[in-house]
């Protein structure tokens, strides 16, 4: 437990330093896309806040994937669930999705299809990954009949 | 591949084998080396019967409540009085580490099974079921991606 909070401890502080980094990419994609040209100093300051801390999350629950004898899919999906709510707390804070069922929904929705996808892909590759290592297996095996 | 022997009773005795990988002659010159010098097993404890697992007979060595357990190829299980990280440095190189704390017989391992989980277990050919784990499977792909 101690290594592992040590872990989220020191990638959270590597996830950090990319805050501020995503918060001007998101600025300059509403300013593009939805005509965002003013900005407040508490807007600004809430954005890089609450960036930072999402940054510190994100970096820091790769932490997770650390713990050997956590399956996988488990990782994923306490990973997933920190994620969803520290981005769903991120937009409704910073005022980019609105405070409603509807846009939470969709929003939910989104998050739970991409989480599902990564899995999907995941699991086939490790699939397939298994299924070329057992190959090798069994060819290194046959060079030791006297074993078997 | 040349041979080379050298007689020289002033040396210690030592087998050198230089090879660019792996292959079945050196594992089989390891297991001549081990047999002859005494060094081909280890010594297993269940109650108060104490055994002689030879590393061939031997599957999985685990450690189950912080106890180090050598599974043979019957599936009994047998404890053993050294660290597994001493084990490690003894045992022949046809022993791979599956997990943090479980070492394999790649020789007696069945197959690797994908799991729904996405993780992956090794299946050895008593029954016996280990994890293998995400850093450990790297390494063993890597070690079969130079065969």
């Amino acid at each position: 437990m101690k290594s592992f909070a040590l872990e989220l401890l020191k990638r959270g502080a590597v996830g950090c330093g990319f805050g501020p980094i995503v918060l001007a990419i998101v600025y300059w994609v509403l300013q593009e896309t939805a005509g965002v040209l003013t900005l407040t100093v508490n807007e600004v300051c809430i954005g890089i806040v609450s960036l930072t801390a999402l940054a510190f999350i994100a970096g820091g629950m790769n932490a997770v994937y650390k713990i050997e004898r956590l399956p996988l899919v488990w990782a994923i999906l306490i990973h997933g669930c920190v994620l969803y709510l520290s981005y769903l707390a991120t937009y409704l804070v910073n005022g980019w999705l609105e405070l409603g069922t509807a846009p939470i929904l969709i929003f939910s929705a989104i998050f739970v299809v991409g989480f599902f996808a990564i899995w999907a892909v995941i699991y086939f590759v490790t699939r397939k990954k298994t299924a070329e290592l057992n190959d090798f297996l069994k060819k290194k095996q046959l060079n030791y009949p006297f074993d078997k | 591949m040349k041979f080379k022997l050298i007689i020289d009773k002033d040396r210690e005795e030592e087998i050198i084998a230089v090879v660019h990988a792996t292959c079945p002659l050196t594992e089989q010159i390891e297991d001549l080396v081990n047999c002859f010098s005494g060094t081909d097993h280890l010594i297993g404890h269940k109650d108060e019967e104490m055994r002689k697992l030879e590393f061939s007979k031997i599957e999985c060595i685990t450690v189950i409540d912080r106890r180090v357990i050598a599974i043979d190829t019957k599936g009994e299980q047998y404890c053993l009085k050294d660290r597994l990280r001493d084990l490690e440095e003894i045992l022949p190189s046809y022993f791979i580490r599956i997990n943090k704390s479980a070492l394999a017989n790649e020789r007696r391992i069945e197959r690797f099974n994908a799991v729904f989980s996405g993780g992956v277990d090794a299946v050895f050919f008593c029954g016996y079921r280990e994890y293998v784990s995400r850093r450990c499977f790297a390494q063993i792909k890597r070690r079969y991606d130079k065969i």
